[in-house]
């Protein structure tokens, strides 16, 4: 072990990295092996009609489908907001800048049951929206609204600080070789900020795969239309089918880890291209 | 001429940060732009390439009005203080991006590429990210990637400001040799006088947002114009001096003057360090004598040594004027440095005292030396002094605030002999009722400016400069330029035709007008707006004057010593009235 030991200032590598490896296991690992073993119990068969169920393939495409909108979504516009917050100074900026984490602090469920209060059919957003023939609430478009309000934050957060970096002086040294506004932000700002967009992106979707407090207010919970997977767990819980509840958490947790993992390889990949082209 | 600017003005919420800037750079030429920070000399240089807007002017390259043209096509190159490289792009992409974003073809990037790499001796550093570069080389890039498009014109903000002191010596070279090599006409910003010299064919001087001084490194330094840049470009003593027929000497005159006197001035003379020169007694100098001192003072600064000494005897020498510490009770302090063999000739320890001499002399083409304060008592005295006007002026002019008591000022001639000597310098009295007395007694005394003032108003955030005669219009602009370097706000000369002027009678009057504005800048060096209007001076003075904010008004007088309450009566109202603008009357001989 002590091939890897760096000098440090901060002493005891044995000790951080054994309070590591604890911390892990009993937080994460643990539970996940549970539900890994509770989840594979079941014979194949059973696991196949499980999983294969019309009902849960519903489920799964409306959650991964909403959370990858609501995501892209956010990526774009928590990239404006963040723009906005870092380039003007404009009165009641701090207030707005303390706004963007209320949804974080909010209790998932009373931001559920605020927006479909305002997007119900009577509540008068959904009012006026429905006389364009719009229906958001009890809809797949509310539950990608619920996630778009869950996941802004941390499209914000995560572009802020990088934008930040990205001095005046690199803009006015393009505008001097001739860039047009456009070029500008297609070539300095954005190759600059794209990694920060990303981290943003892929939290905002982890979030809103998992998410349940908001939207099964606004979602309606039709079975087929508006089930997210989450509710269809809870649902099978209630119904004491407690190994169908573990494999659909099962499937979950595969399908989140590898879109996360293809991700990250994405962002690798995106980070070694720069530091391979220096050599 | 490749790039001009004309009156160039930026404000900054109302407060001028470029104050009418005019300046004109030849092909080829390397101009510096030096002054300390927050002069305004960055901002100038981004008004240049378009960066920031300006509020007035007009800023030309190569004979193209590019005043409402933006950065981007203005084909300049520009080198910022941190480089400003795009981090994520390789060296080579960096040069090629001008090249890029005009959709060359990858066959003449690369041509470009190899060209720019080979002038700043970098080449092979193609794929290379500005990460795995030094500072300096990274600055190099820097220069490389601002050349790539062709620009005719280059400017540099601060560019060694970032870079340890042999690196940056070594990077003055090389911007020497290639904008030599490129002919290409260039403006540097720096704070460091060191690097103007050594890179400059012409040195401007910048403070407070006013362009002060521009000239050849060498004349600049032995033949500054203004009280800042003699002590700004290498050190400077600053002495009043006075000035008569018989020469300059350092000993105030003798008040009352004896009836036969010749008249005397009071000067601002430069004395520099090197030129002064260091005997044990008087008749051992070689240079003109100028005072007793003793050391205070002596540093070991390896080719030089530095000693401070201070002038005591202030029966022959009172006047020194670097600073208010510098000018004490105990006599004026002055920077001396000598050459080695000078220091083996006569080795001095502080304490010691010597005589002093003056190589050479430099007389400031200022006609306003200092400020002497003039009231019945001495209490007067002191609280005009204290008004923020002469407090603001006296402080940024490094100069002195004389008190000059006299009783019967403001009474009419009792025809009575005995003249009493001019105050020297500006003479300050205070405005209010007997105001226009004042003024008339003190230029019936002899003095040439009078500023008539009411010490409880802040200083003036606007200038107006009259001249009411052709006569009168030379002297008012040499004691106007004078003040306004050394006052951050805006001025405006202000022309007042009569409307009964018959057609040809105005286009003299016109072109007196244009005459003012080239004599201010030709002669003063300074550029201000002009402005012309049709009327009685009086009504128009006062109208200008009415705004709710302060303004100074200088007006030029032609003034014989007989007729000078007359001449004051269209003013005189305004000399008189309590809180009011307050007025420099500038005496112009008739």
């Amino acid at each position: 072990m002590s091939r890897f030991r760096q000098p440090s200032i901060l002493p005891g590598f044995g000790l951080t990295l054994g309070f590591t490896t604890f911390f892990l296991s009993a937080i994460v690992l643990i539970p996940l092996a549970a539900l890994i073993i509770k989840g594979s119990s079941p014979s194949l068969a059973e696991l196949k009609e499980i999983l294969l169920d019309p009902r849960a393939i519903a489920s799964y495409r409306l959650s991964f489908g909403a959370a990858l909108l609501a995501a892209v979504v956010n990526a774009i516009f928590g990239f404006i907001v963040a723009w906005t917050l870092v380039r003007y100074e404009f009165p009641g900026r701090r207030l707005v800048d303390a706004l963007i984490d209320l949804p974080f602090a909010l209790p998932t469920a009373v931001s559920g049951i605020a927006l479909t209060a305002v997007f119900a059919p009577n509540g008068w957003l959904g009012l006026k929206l429905a006389s364009f023939g719009v229906q958001v609430a009890y809809t797949w478009i509310g539950v990608v609204v619920a996630l778009i309000l869950i996941g802004l934050p941390f499209v914000v957060r995560s572009v802020q600080p990088a934008l930040v970096e990205v001095q005046r002086d690199l803009e006015d040294a393009a505008e001097t070789l001739g860039a047009s506004p456009w070029q500008i932000f297609r070539r300095i700002i954005l190759p600059a900020v794209l990694p920060a967009v990303l981290t943003g992106f892929t939290l905002a979707f982890a979030r809103g795969i998992g998410e349940y407090g908001s939207v099964v207010f606004i979602s309606g919970n039709l079975p087929m239309k508006t089930e997210i997977t989450p509710l269809l767990i809870v649902i099978k819980l209630e119904q004491f089918e407690y190994q169908a509840a573990a494999a659909l958490g099962l499937a979950m947790l595969v399908m989140s880890f590898i879109m996360l993992f293809a991700i990250n390889l994405v962002q690798a990949w995106g980070r070694r291209r720069h530091v391979a082209a220096g050599r | 001429m490749s790039i001009e600017l004309d009156q160039v003005t930026k404000r900054y919420q109302g407060v001028p940060v470029v104050n009418d800037v005019s300046i004109s750079v030849a092909e080829g030429e390397f101009l510096v732009l030096l002054g300390p920070s927050g002069s305004g000399k960055s901002t100038l240089l981004r008004a240049i390439a378009g960066l920031t807007e300006i509020n007035r002017g007009r800023v030309s390259l190569h004979g193209r009005d590019v005043t409402h043209v933006n950065a981007r096509e203005r084909e300049v190159g520009f080198v910022f203080q941190h480089y400003a490289l795009f981090r994520h792009m390789t060296i080579g992409e960096n040069i090629e991006f001008a090249l890029r974003v005009r959709h060359a073809k990858a066959a003449e990037r690369r041509a470009r590429r190899q060209e720019l790499l080979r002038l700043v001796a970098l080449e092979g550093m193609d794929d290379r990210l500005p990460a795995q570069l030094s500072g300096g080389q990274q600055q190099r890039i820097a220069v490389a990637r601002a050349l790539a498009h062709r620009p005719k014109v280059l400017l540099m903000d601060e560019p060694f400001g970032a870079l340890d002191a042999k690196i940056r010596e070594e990077l003055r070279r090389t911007i020497r040799q290639i904008q030599r090599e490129l002919g290409i006409s260039t403006i540097l910003v720096t704070h460091d006088q060191e690097e103007a010299f050594a890179l400059a064919d012409r040195i401007g001087v910048m403070h407070q947002g006013r362009l002060l001084e521009c000239g050849k490194p060498d004349d600049l330094y032995t033949r500054p114009a203004t009280r800042f840049v003699s002590t700004f470009l290498g050190a400077a003593n600053l002495l009043l001096g006075y000035r008569s027929k018989d020469g300059i000497r350092f000993a105030p005159p003798a008040n009352p003057a004896p009836a036969d006197a010749p008249p005397v001035y009071e000067i601002v003379t430069v004395l520099r360090p090197e030129e002064v020169e260091m005997a044990s007694e008087r008749k051992e100098l070689k240079a003109t004598f100028v005072g007793h001192a003793r050391v205070e003072e002596v540093l070991f600064g390896g080719a030089v040594e530095r000693l401070r000494v201070r002038m005591q005897d202030r029966g022959t020498v009172a006047s020194a004027v670097k600073g208010a510490a510098a000018a004490s009770e105990d006599g004026t302090l002055i920077e001396v440095t000598r050459t080695l063999p000078e220091k083996r000739q006569l080795p001095v320890t502080p304490g010691q005292r010597v005589a002093l001499g003056a190589r050479r002399i430099h007389v400031l083409p200022t006609p306003v030396s200092s400020f002497s304060v003039v009231a019945a008592t001495e209490e007067d005295c002191a609280r005009i002094a204290a008004a923020p006007l002469l407090q603001a002026l006296s402080t940024r002019m490094v100069t002195r605030v004389n008190h000059r008591v006299e009783p019967t000022i403001g009474e009419p001639p009792t025809g009575k002999a005995a003249r009493a000597l001019a105050p020297p310098g500006v003479a300050a009295v205070e405005s209010g009722p007997g105001g226009a007395a004042r003024v008339e007694w003190l230029l019936r005394h002899g003095a040439s400016q009078v500023l008539c003032l009411d010490p409880e108003r802040p200083v003036p955030t606007r200038v107006v400069i009259h001249a009411a005669s052709d006569a009168a219009l030379r002297p008012t602009m040499a004691v106007a330029s004078s003040l306004l370097r050394n006052l951050p706000v805006e001025a405006a000369f202000l022309d007042i035709q009569s409307p009964a002027l018959p057609a040809e009678g105005r286009a003299t009057q016109l072109r007196h007008l244009l005459d003012a504005r080239s004599e201010a800048a030709a002669v003063h060096g300074l550029d201000v707006r002009t402005e012309l209007r049709f009327g009685d001076s009086a009504t128009e003075l006062s109208r200008e004057l009415a705004a709710e904010d302060i303004a100074l008004l200088i007006v030029g007088l032609p003034l014989a010593p007989t007729d000078a309450w007359q001449k004051l009566l269209p003013i005189a109202k305004l000399l008189d009235a309590r809180g009011g603008d307050p007025v420099l009357i500038v005496r112009a001989a008739t």
